[in-house]
């Protein structure tokens, strides 16, 4: 993300350079880019605190408390370097943040999933096992 | 993108100072190594892509830890930036796996499910050939009870066909029935007055008997002789017993096992009849055949 917006900038202040050759224009450009730096990743950060309700709601206290855990943490982080105004690292907190808390989703899903089926296999030998012994007595 | 970018503006700037390109050489030396880890992240993505149970489960996680895989394998003159992707690239991979385990024990359920039905259906017909089983046990019990009842309602109608038969011959012979048995009262018209030996005429009711005994060959039967009061008794006594006798005599001639056949005098005892007047003297003098009821009628 940073990358790819930061590439953008730089060609359009080149071309603007280049083609016009104007220096007003390029010192507005430089100026937008300058006051751009400021905002909050707000969108990261919601995406983020949504990773992680979606994670509880999945039983991933339960299930995956470790990334849960490492997901609340980075969401904190990322809320103190907002208030540092460091929004490019404030961004990476909320990317990771989100990234641990939609793994303790996917690995609490997971969990459960295979929860079933060993409660379902145990359940078959069970049935299996009392056919052989009810087998057994006739 | 950045190196490729500064590659450029090398090629551009070829004929700036040399000092300038022999810095801007050493950073394209050092821009070629990715980042630490990333190599440890492409190879637990490989691993995931040649898992044959998971590889297929999770296509748009792995697409996107793939991506971000590559992201992440891009020289990073940033340490910070190469680790974040790697970091992130990272967590994607094992969320595609995580998903794909999920997939995995999903498809896994359809074959558990069928594995539970197959049991319950090899339950259930191993209960129903028991059932079976019982069932048909419990019928061959009612066959055999419905036979046994089916002989009993033959045998009972056999022995009420026999009843019937027993008293259609004790209708014949004009007989009594009594607690002792079958009692045949032979008049005095078998005997000429005084004497012992049978009339002539007398043959006709006394085969009746023969017919009878010959019927019911399990019976015994007791004759029995009596006389009026008319004469003493001694007479009287010698009398009835040489007609009992009599009898006995010719039921042996006629087939009769002896064995079951006693005579008695029992003289002018037991009178049926007043002796004052001559029909009842008639009537006393007689010879009483008592056929007694077999030893299993008595149950």
């Amino acid at each position: 993300m940073n990358a790819t917006s930061h590439a953008p900038r730089g060609a359009l202040a080149r071309t603007a350079v280049g083609v016009t050759g104007v220096l007003v224009l390029a010192a507005s450009a430089l100026f937008v880019a300058c006051a751009s730096t400021p905002p909050a990743p707000t969108a990261s950060l919601q995406a983020a605190q949504l990773a992680i309700a979606n994670a509880e709601a999945a039983d991933a206290s339960r299930y995956s408390g470790e990334e849960l855990g490492e997901a609340r943490t980075k969401l904190a982080s990322a809320d103190t370097a907002v208030k540092e105004q460091r929004m490019s690292m404030a961004e990476r907190f909320a990317e990771e943040s989100r990234a641990d808390a939609e793994l303790a989703s996917a690995k609490s899903t997971a969990a459960k999933a295979k929860a079933v089926n060993e409660e379902m296999k145990r359940s078959n030998n069970t049935l299996i096992e009392e056919m052989q012994r009810s087998g057994d007595k006739s | 993108m950045n190196p490729v970018n500064k590659s450029g503006v090398i090629v551009r700037k070829t004929l700036i100072a040399t000092t300038v390109a022999a810095v801007l050489l050493a950073a394209c030396a050092a821009a070629p190594l990715k980042p630490d880890g990333a190599v440890a992240v492409r190879s637990k993505l490989t691993q995931l892509q040649a898992d044959p149970n998971l590889a297929s489960r999770a296509p748009v996680a792995i697409k996107e830890a793939d991506a971000a895989v590559s992201a992440a394998e891009q020289p990073q003159a940033d340490k910070a930036l190469g680790v974040h992707r790697v970091y992130l690239a990272d967590r994607k991979v094992e969320k595609a796996r995580a998903q794909a385990e999920t997939r995995f024990a999903e498809d896994q359920r359809d074959a558990l499910s069928a594995q539970r039905e197959s049991a319950r259906l090899d339950a259930r017909t191993r209960e129903v050939d028991v059932a079976k089983n019982q069932a048909d046990v419990a019928k061959n019990q009612a066959d055999i009870a419905k036979n046994q009842a089916a002989t009993a309602l033959v045998a009972a109608a056999s022995s009420e066909q026999e009843a019937m038969e027993l008293q259609r011959q004790i209708d014949v012979l004009q007989a009594k029935v009594t607690d002792r048995g079958v009692i045949v009262t032979l008049g005095d018209v078998l005997f000429e007055s005084g004497r012992a030996e049978l009339r002539e005429g007398s043959a006709g009711n006394l085969n009746k008997l023969v017919a009878f005994l010959d019927k019911y060959p399990d019976r015994v039967v007791a004759i029995e002789g009596y006389t009026d009061s008319v004469g003493s008794e001694d007479y009287n006594q010698a009398l009835s017993q040489r007609r009992a006798d009599s009898v006995r005599s010719y039921l042996v001639r006629q087939g009769i096992n002896s064995a079951r056949l006693t005579a008695s005098g029992m003289g002018k005892t037991d009178p049926v009849a007043s002796n004052e007047s001559a029909n009842g003297r008639q009537q006393n003098r007689r010879v009483a055949v008592i056929i007694n009821n077999p030893p299993t009628a008595l149950r």
